[in-house]
C-alpha cells in the first residue's frame, strides 16, 4: 500500500515535470512589439554606380548583372507608439533599402541594418519601378512573392514612373505612404482612370497564362503621389512593355465595362462648351464573330448616367432634344477614347489587355485553343466594331 | 469488445460522423489535385460526378452490411469468405484505416506547421493532438458521435461564412466556358475527385451500431452524409476557381487558404478569415483522425476478440511513426494518393464481390 | 528498390517520439486509473472500519440494556439523577423541580435554554401544572392511583399539542438535546416529552446569490421544514413527493429529496436515493458536501449538480422532470441531474417575455465564450499570429504594447491573477467595504500598471472584459469553473497559439460529451440533436410552443400543455 502510494507519486513527479518541460518550449512564439511590419516593398533597378560598389563586395561573382534595390517600408511599435511624448514629431514609418541580385538574399541583408523581426503579414503593396519591370520578367522576379508565407496574396501591385522608391517617401511624416496607396485604389469606384486592383491573388494566374494585363501606374511629383495610367505587361515576356495615359485607361474601362462610377467630358456640337457626363453604370459586351480563320469583334457598350455639369448657357436640360445631342456627344467622345486606346493597344503595343481574348476563350473554346500561343500577334490584326449607346437618366437638381 | 445498449447511435449521429469523416483534408487540395486533372473551369462538374459516384459505391457497402445487421465487417467477413480470408480482409482494412489516420495527422502538422506555428517542431504538434483523440475515443462510438455533432454545426456556419465573403473577388468568366473543350477533361477529373470523397466506408461498421429500427434508415444515412459534403466541395471548388483562375489554382499547393488569404475586409472586426477555415479544418482533421484510429483499434478489438483499451494505446506509437514516415510535402501527397488507389479497390470492388459471393452462397443453401 | 524502401524508415528519434507518444498517456491512464482504485480500497477500507465499530457500538448497547439503569424507574430522585448523569454537566441543559399544584408530588422539568420555547414553558406548562390543578377532595384518590394521574396530567392539565411518552433515557435525552422539554412525576415510571421546541430560523429573505429583477423574492432558510412547507406552498400538487434520510454517521442530519410522483423517470430516482445512502461521511455539513459526495466525476472541472436558493427554480426543475435535494441547515438545496446549458439559465428566463429573454440568453453564451476564450485568444494573436489581425488593429497594439517587458502570457497571468484576487477580497471583505475595494483594485491598479509600463491597456480591457463576462453567468459555480478553465486554455494558447485554442476546445469537448450527470449526457440537449428540446437551449421559445418536457429526462408524462 505505502509502496504503490510512493509509486504513484513517482508518477506524478514525472508528469509534473514533463508539463514544465513542456511549458519551456514556446517554440514559435514572437512578440507582437518586437516586429518590424513591412507595409509596402518597392524595387528598382540599381544604376547608382556608387552603390553598385559597395554591393559588389559583398556579392563579388554576380558583378556582372543587374542589381535590384529593394525598400522595405517598415512600421515598428516605436514609430506607431506614444514614443517620446513631446517634442518633433516622429515619422510614422521607416524605409529601408538595400541592393542584391535577388530579392531574398537581399531582404535579408536587411536584418543587419534592422533591430526587428521583419514581419510582411501585413504588406500591403508592392511597387515595381519601371526600368525594373521592363528588365526583367515578371515571373522570375515575382516568385518570392508568391512563394513566400508571410506574403499575402491580397497584396496590391503597382508599376511605378521613373524610381519606385521615391513612391514610398511623404512628406508629411505621419502618413503612411503604402496605406495611402491602398486607400487611393479604392477611388476606381468613382473613376475611369484606375483600373480594378490586381492583386497578386490575381496576378498568380495572369503569369501563369500567356495573357497580357495591366498594371495601375503611379508617380511621384513634388512629393505628391499620383496615379497616371496604367501599365501594359506583355503576356509572353512578361516584361513592361509601355504606359497609357489615363485618357486611354478610360477607353479600356469602357471596353471592359468595369467602370463603377467616373466623368465623361464632351463639347456641344453648337457653342463647343463642355457637358460633363457622369456614369452610373456601365454595361459592355465584347461578341467575337469567327468566320473560318477569321476572327472579328464587336464592342457593345451600353452606359446609364446623368448630366452632372454643363457650360451650355442656351439649353436647358428639362429639354429633351438638349439630353439626346448630349447623349449624342458624350457618345461620339466615347467612341473616340475606345478607338484611340484600341489603336494603341493593337498596333502600338500589340497585346491584348481589354479581355478580348476572355471573350473569346468563353465563346469559342476551340479556336482559342488554337490561337491563344500567339493571340497578342494576332490580336494586333483583329477588325473590332465598336458601338456606344448612351442614356442620360437624369440631370441633378437643376433643370437649367 | 462487447457492445452494449449504451453504445447505440442515432441516424443524425451516422450522418455527422460520414460528413465530418468526408471532409477532411480535400477541402484544402481538391480544387488544386482535381484543376490539375480536367485543366478547364468544368472541376466543379467533376467533382460532382466523384459524389455520385461515390454515393453509388457507397450504397453497396451499406447493402452488404445490412445483410448482417448486427455484426461490424470485422466480424461478418468471415462469415461470408471463412476465417482465414476474413482475417485478412478485416486485417487490410485495419491497415487501412490507421494509415489514412496517419496521413491526416501529418496533412494537419504540415499545415498547422505552415500556416500557424513555423518553427515549432512537428512532433510537438502532433502529440497534443493524438493524446486528445486518445481520450476522446476512449469513450466509445457515443462520444465520438456527440463530439462531432458538436463540430459539425460550427464547421457548417464558418464554412458557409468564409465561402460567401469570398465572393468579393468571385469573377465568373473564371470559370466560363462550361464544357468549352467537351466532356473529355471532366472525366479525366472524375477519379481525383471521387478520391476526395473517401468516408463511406466507416458504414462498414455504423451499421452495427444503429438501433435496430431504424437500421433501415441507413440508405438515407448515405444519402444525406454524401450530399453535404458533395455540396462543400463544390461550393470550395467553384469559389476557389471563380477567384483564382484555372491557371492560379494549379500553382497553389493549399489552394483553399490561399482563396482566404486574398481577401480582406476591412471593418468587419477581423478584416482576415484564413483563421476560420484553418479552425473548422482541423476540427475536420480531427474528426477524421479520431474516427479512423477508432475504426482500426475497434478492428482489431473484434479480430481477437479482446477489451478494445490496449488497442486504442497500442495503435498510438504505430500511427505516429507511419505518420512521420513520409520525407518531405510530395511524399506526403503521394502517401494520400496511394491511400486512395487502395481504397478505390478495397471499399469500390470488395464490397460487390463480397455480395455476390454472398448471393451465390445463399442460392445454395 | 530495398535501398529505397531503407531511406523510408525513419530515424531513432521518430521511434523515441512514438514510445514516448505511448508513454505519457499510459502513464497518465494508470496514474488516474490508480487514484480511483485507490479511492475504492479507501472507502472499503472505511467500511469495514465503519463495521466494525457499528459492531461495538452494538455490543455496548447489548450491555448497557443489561442494566437497570436505562429506563425511567418512576422513582424521582432516581429518575433525575439518571438524566443529569447522562447531560447534566452542560451548561445549557436546566432542571427546574417544583411540587404539581395543591399537592405534594414532586415534579422537575428538564430543558434546554435556548432551543426550547421558554414562554410556552412558563405560560402553559408550568402555569398549568403549578397552579389548581387538583381540588382537595380528589387529591387523595389520584395519588393512589400513579398511572391515572400521568393521563389525568396529558389529558385535562398541559395545553400543549405534542407530547410523548419515553420510557427510555437515551433517546429522551436525545430528545431534549433537540429542544424538547421531559416532564419527570414522582411515581410515574416514564417521562412526557413535550414538544418546546422553537429552532432558531431566520425570516424568509431574498436569496443574496441569486437575484432576479422579476420573480419570487423569496429564498429558502437553513429549517428543512420552512423549505419543504416553500415547496409545499407552491401550489396544490398531490404529486409532490417528500421523502426523507438521514445521513452523517456520528451527526444525523435530515435530508429529503422531492420529485414529482407522476413526472420524474423512476430510474433516476432510485439512482438518486442509491447515491444518498451510500453518503458514509461522519457529518455533512453543507449540501455541498452531499452535491460532492453524489457528484459523477470528481476529476471534472465542472459541476455536475446545480444548487439554488430559490424555490421557484427547484419547483421548475421538479416539473420537467429533475429530483431536488435538500439539507437541513442550509438554503442551498441541489438539482440533478444537470446539463451544461442549465448552468446559463436563469428563472427569469421564463418570466420575461420569449424575445428579450432569448437575446439574453444569447448574450450570456457570448459571455462564457468570452471567459473562456478572450485572453487566450489575445495571447496566440498578440505572440503567434500577428498576420491574422487586421493591419490597423496590429498597429495599434503594437504601439501599446512598446516598452511592455513582459510576453503577453506573463502579461495575461498578472492581470488575470489580479483581478481573481481582487473578486476574492473582494467577496470577503465586510459589505460596506467590498464595492469600494473593487473599484480602488480595479481602477488604481489598472491604471497605474498601464502608467507603469507592465502591462498594455488593450491587456486591461482583455481582463476587464473576461471578468465582467465571467459574473455574466448566472450560476456562481459554473462561472468559477470556466474561469478556472480559462487558465488552462491561456497555457495551451502561450504553447500553440490558435492551434492551442483549437486543441483545447476539443479537449474540452471531449471531456463534456463524456461527462454524464445521473445518466443523462452532461452536454444535452446539443447532441445528439433533438429539435424539441432545442426550443429550450440557446433561444427560449413562446411558452406557448414549449409543449413539452425535455426529452433527454425521460419522464413519466411528456406533456405539459394541451
Amino acid at each position: 500500500m505505502k509502496l504503490n502510494y510512493m509509486k504513484g507519486r513517482f508518477k506524478l513527479g514525472l508528469l509534473l515535470s514533463f508539463i514544465l518541460l513542456l511549458l519551456t518550449g514556446c517554440w514559435s512564439s514572437k512578440e507582437i512589439e518586437d516586429l518590424g511590419l513591412i507595409v509596402g516593398t518597392s524595387l528598382d533597378l540599381e544604376t547608382d554606380t556608387n552603390s553598385r560598389e559597395e554591393s559588389e563586395e559583398q556579392e563579388a561573382r554576380n558583378s556582372n548583372k543587374e542589381l535590384i534595390t529593394i525598400t522595405n517600408q517598415f512600421v515598428t511599435s516605436e514609430t506607431t507608439g506614444s514614443g517620446p511624448k513631446e517634442g518633433k514629431k516622429q515619422q510614422a514609418y521607416k524605409n529601408v533599402s538595400e541592393t542584391g541580385d535577388a530579392v531574398l538574399p537581399t531582404l535579408r541583408n536587411m536584418i543587419l541594418k534592422n533591430d526587428k523581426r521583419a514581419f510582411a503579414e501585413h504588406s500591403k503593396v508592392i511597387v515595381i519601378g519601371e526600368d525594373f519591370a521592363s528588365t526583367f520578367n515578371l515571373k522570375q522576379t515575382m516568385d518570392f512573392f508568391l512563394r513566400e508565407l508571410e506574403m499575402r496574396p491580397s497584396a496590391l501591385l503597382l508599376i511605378a514612373k521613373n524610381h519606385a522608391s521615391n513612391i514610398l517617401e511623404s512628406n508629411e511624416p505621419s502618413k503612411i505612404p503604402a496605406f495611402q496607396l491602398v486607400e487611393m485604389m479604392k477611388g476606381h469606384k468613382k473613376t475611369t482612370k484606375i483600373i480594378p486592383p490586381m492583386t497578386f491573388a490575381k496576378l498568380e494566374g495572369k503569369l501563369y497564362s500567356e495573357a497580357s494585363f495591366l498594371l495601375q501606374s503611379v508617380v511621384s511629383e513634388n512629393d505628391e503621389i499620383k496615379f497616371v495610367g496604367a501599365a501594359v505587361i506583355e503576356g509572353k515576356t512578361k516584361k513592361l512593355r509601355g504606359f497609357l495615359t489615363g485618357k486611354e485607361l478610360e477607353g479600356i474601362t469602357w471596353i471592359t465595362g468595369k467602370g463603377k462610377g467616373g466623368l465623361v467630358t464632351s463639347f456641344y456640337e453648337e457653342t463647343d462648351q463642355p457637358i460633363i457626363y457622369e456614369i452610373i453604370s456601365t454595361k459592355s459586351k465584347i461578341i467575337p464573330h469567327v468566320d473560318g480563320e477569321n476572327i472579328s469583334f464587336n464592342v457593345k457598350i451600353e452606359s446609364e448616367g446623368r448630366i452632372a455639369e454643363h457650360w451650355v448657357l442656351s439649353e436647358k436640360t428639362f429639354d429633351n432634344k438638349f439630353l439626346k445631342k448630349a447623349e449624342k456627344a458624350t457618345e461620339k467622345e466615347v467612341e473616340r477614347l475606345v478607338k484611340n486606346v484600341l489603336d494603341k493597344i493593337q498596333h502600338e503595343y500589340q497585346t491584348d489587355v481589354s479581355g478580348f481574348g476572355t471573350r473569346l476563350r468563353i465563346e469559342y473554346p476551340k479556336v482559342w485553343e488554337k490561337v491563344k500561343k500567339d493571340w497578342d500577334q494576332i490580336f494586333s490584326g483583329v477588325p473590332i466594331q465598336c458601338e456606344v449607346n448612351i442614356t442620360i437618366k437624369d440631370y441633378g437638381t437643376s433643370g437649367e | 469488445m462487447m457492445m452494449n445498449s449504451q453504445d447505440k447511435i442515432t441516424p443524425s449521429q451516422a450522418v455527422v460522423i460520414l460528413v465530418n469523416y468526408i471532409l477532411a483534408t480535400g477541402i484544402l487540395t481538391l480544387p488544386r489535385t482535381s484543376v490539375e486533372k480536367v485543366k478547364t473551369p468544368d472541376v466543379w462538374i467533376s467533382v460532382f460526378l466523384g459524389g455520385i459516384i461515390a454515393i453509388i459505391a457507397s450504397l453497396i457497402i451499406v447493402k452488404l452490411s445490412q445483410k448482417f445487421p448486427e455484426k461490424t465487417f470485422y466480424q461478418y467477413s468471415q462469415d461470408i469468405v471463412g476465417k482465414w480470408i476474413g482475417c485478412f480482409l478485416s486485417l487490410l482494412i485495419i491497415v487501412y484505416f490507421f494509415t489514412i489516420s496517419a496521413f491526416e495527422v501529418r496533412i494537419m502538422a504540415e499545415v498547422t506547421s505552415l500556416f500557424l506555428l513555423e518553427g515549432t517542431p512537428t512532433w510537438a504538434i502532433i502529440l497534443p493532438f493524438m493524446w486528445i483523440g486518445l481520450y476522446l475515443i476512449s469513450s466509445g462510438i457515443n462520444g465520438i458521435a456527440r463530439l462531432f455533432e458538436i463540430i459539425f454545426p460550427i464547421t457548417f456556419v464558418l464554412f458557409l461564412l468564409v465561402a460567401f465573403l469570398s465572393l468579393g473577388i468571385f469573377e465568373i468568366d473564371n470559370l466560363r466556358p462550361v464544357l468549352g473543350l467537351g466532356v473529355m477533361p471532366v472525366l479525366k477529373g472524375v477519379k481525383t475527385a471521387t478520391l476526395a470523397f473517401l468516408g463511406p466506408e466507416i458504414m462498414l461498421l455504423l451499421v452495427a451500431f444503429m438501433k435496430k429500427s431504424e437500421k433501415t434508415k441507413a440508405v438515407k444515412v448515405v444519402l444525406v452524409g454524401l450530399t453535404i459534403p458533395l455540396i462543400f466541395y463544390v461550393i470550395t471548388v467553384v469559389m476557389v476557381i471563380g477567384a483564382l483562375s484555372v491557371k492560379g489554382v494549379v500553382t497553389r499547393t493549399w489552394p483553399t487558404l490561399e482563396l482566404m488569404r486574398s481577401f480582406e475586409i476591412p471593418g468587419l472586426i477581423f478584416e482576415r478569415f484564413e483563421s476560420f477555415l484553418l479552425v473548422i479544418w482541423i476540427m475536420q482533421i480531427f474528426a477524421t483522425f479520431t474516427i479512423t484510429y477508432f475504426a482500426a483499434a475497434l478492428g482489431l478489438a473484434q479480430l481477437f476478440k479482446k477489451n478494445i483499451q490496449p488497442f486504442i494505446f497500442g495503435l498510438l506509437p504505430l500511427i505516429y511513426i507511419i505518420s512521420m514516415t513520409p520525407k518531405n510535402i510530395n511524399d506526403l501527397f503521394k502517401f494520400g494518393n496511394m491511400i486512395g488507389n487502395t481504397a478505390l479497390f478495397l471499399f469500390g470492388v470488395l464490397p460487390i464481390i463480397l455480395l455476390i459471393i454472398l448471393r451465390l452462397k445463399g442460392g445454395k443453401t | 528498390m530495398w535501398g529505397k524502401i531503407l531511406s523510408y524508415i525513419p530515424e531513432w528519434k521518430v521511434f523515441m517520439q512514438g514510445f514516448i507518444v505511448f508513454f505519457i498517456p499510459y502513464i497518465i491512464f494508470k496514474l488516474f486509473n490508480g487514484i480511483v482504485s485507490k479511492q475504492k480500497t479507501h472507502e472499503d477500507e472505511m467500511k469495514e472500519i465503519n463495521d466494525q465499530t457499528n459492531q461495538k457500538v452494538e455490543l455496548e448497547h447489548q450491555k448497557s440494556s443489561q442494566g437497570s439503569y436505562d429506563h425511567y424507574t418512576g422513582d424521582f430522585n432516581l429518575d433525575v439523577e439518571l438524566v443529569k448523569n447522562e447531560i447534566g454537566h452542560n451548561w445549557d441543559v436546566h432542571v427546574r423541580e417544583f411540587h404539581i399544584g395543591n399537592t405534594d408530588i414532586r415534579a422537575a422539568i428538564i430543558f434546554l435554554d435556548g432551543l426550547s420555547d421558554k414562554e410556552l414553558i412558563d405560560k402553559h406548562i408550568l402555569a398549568s401544572l403549578m397552579g389548581n390543578v387538583l381540588k382537595k377532595d380528589e387529591q387523595e384518590s389520584i395519588y393512589e392511583k400513579g398511572v391515572f394521574l400521568q393521563t389525568f396530567i396529558k389529558n385535562e392539565v398541559l395545553s400543549v399539542s405534542d407530547i410523548t411518552e419515553e420510557y427510555d433515557v437515551k433517546q429522551s435525552v436525545g430528545k431534549i438535546l433537540l429542544g424538547a422539554t421531559a416532564l419527570i412525576i414522582d411515581g410515574i415510571p416514564n417521562v412526557l416529552m413535550l414538544g418546546t421546541v422553537k429552532g432558531k430560523s431566520r425570516n424568509f429573505e431574498e436569496p443574496v446569490s441569486e437575484a432576479l429583477v422579476r420573480g419570487p423574492r423569496l429564498g429558502f432558510t437553513e429549517t428543512l421544514s420552512d423549505n419543504t412547507a416553500l415547496l409545499r406552498q407552491h401550489g396544490e400538487n398531490s404529486d409532490l413527493s417528500i421523502i426523507n434520510f438521514q445521513v452523517g454517521k456520528r451527526t444525523k442530519k435530515e435530508l429529503v429529496i422531492a420529485y414529482i410522483q407522476e413526472i420524474a423517470d423512476p430510474n433516476l430516482i432510485e439512482e438518486v436515493k442509491k447515491r444518498i445512502q451510500s453518503i458514509t461521511i461522519d457529518d455533512v455539513a453543507e449540501s455541498g458536501y452531499v452535491e460532492q459526495l453524489i457528484e459523477d466525476n470528481y476529476l471534472s472541472p465542472f459541476t455536475q449538480v446545480q444548487n439554488t436558493e430559490r424555490p421557484d427554480r427547484v419547483f421548475a426543475a421538479l416539473m420537467e422532470g429533475r429530483v431536488a435535494i435538500l439539507l437541513d441547515g442550509t438554503p442551498f438545496a441541489l438539482i440533478v441531474p444537470v446539463t451544461f446549458s442549465m448552468l446559463l439559465q436563469s428563472p427569469e428566463d421564463y418570466y420575461e417575455r420569449w424575445l428579450p429573454s432569448t437575446l439574453i440568453r444569447l448574450l450570456r453564451y457570448l459571455a462564457a465564450a468570452i471567459t473562456l476564450f478572450a485572453p487566450s485568444l489575445y495571447i496566440s494573436f498578440v505572440s503567434f499570429h500577428q498576420g491574422l489581425i487586421p493591419t490597423k488593429l496590429a498597429l495599434s497594439m503594437m504601439g501599446t504594447r512598446e516598452g511592455v517587458p513582459f510576453p503577453a502570457i506573463i502579461e495575461a497571468l498578472i492581470m488575470e491573477v489580479a483581478i481573481e484576487i481582487l473578486r476574492e477580497a473582494g467577496l470577503r471583505l465586510p459589505k460596506p467595504i467590498g464595492p469600494t475595494m473593487g473599484i480602488v483594485g480595479g481602477l488604481v491598479i489598472g491604471e497605474a500598471a498601464v502608467q507603469a509600463g507592465i502591462v498594455s491597456p488593450i491587456m486591461v480591457i482583455v481582463v476587464a472584459l473576461t471578468a465582467i463576462s465571467s459574473f455574466a453567468i448566472p450560476q456562481y459555480n459554473a462561472g468559477i469553473s470556466l474561469r478556472m478553465l480559462r487558465f488552462v486554455a491561456m497555457f495551451f494558447a502561450a504553447l500553440f497559439g490558435l492551434y492551442g485554442v483549437i486543441l483545447f476546445f476539443l479537449l474540452l469537448c471531449s471531456h463534456l460529451v463524456k461527462l454524464k450527470s445521473f445518466g443523462i449526457p452532461y452536454v444535452s440537449p446539443t447532441v445528439p440533436y433533438r429539435a424539441s428540446d432545442w426550443k429550450d437551449f440557446m433561444v427560449r421559445m413562446p411558452l406557448m410552443m414549449m409543449k413539452r418536457r425535455p426529452k433527454m429526462l425521460h419522464t413519466k408524462d411528456s406533456s405539459r400543455q394541451d
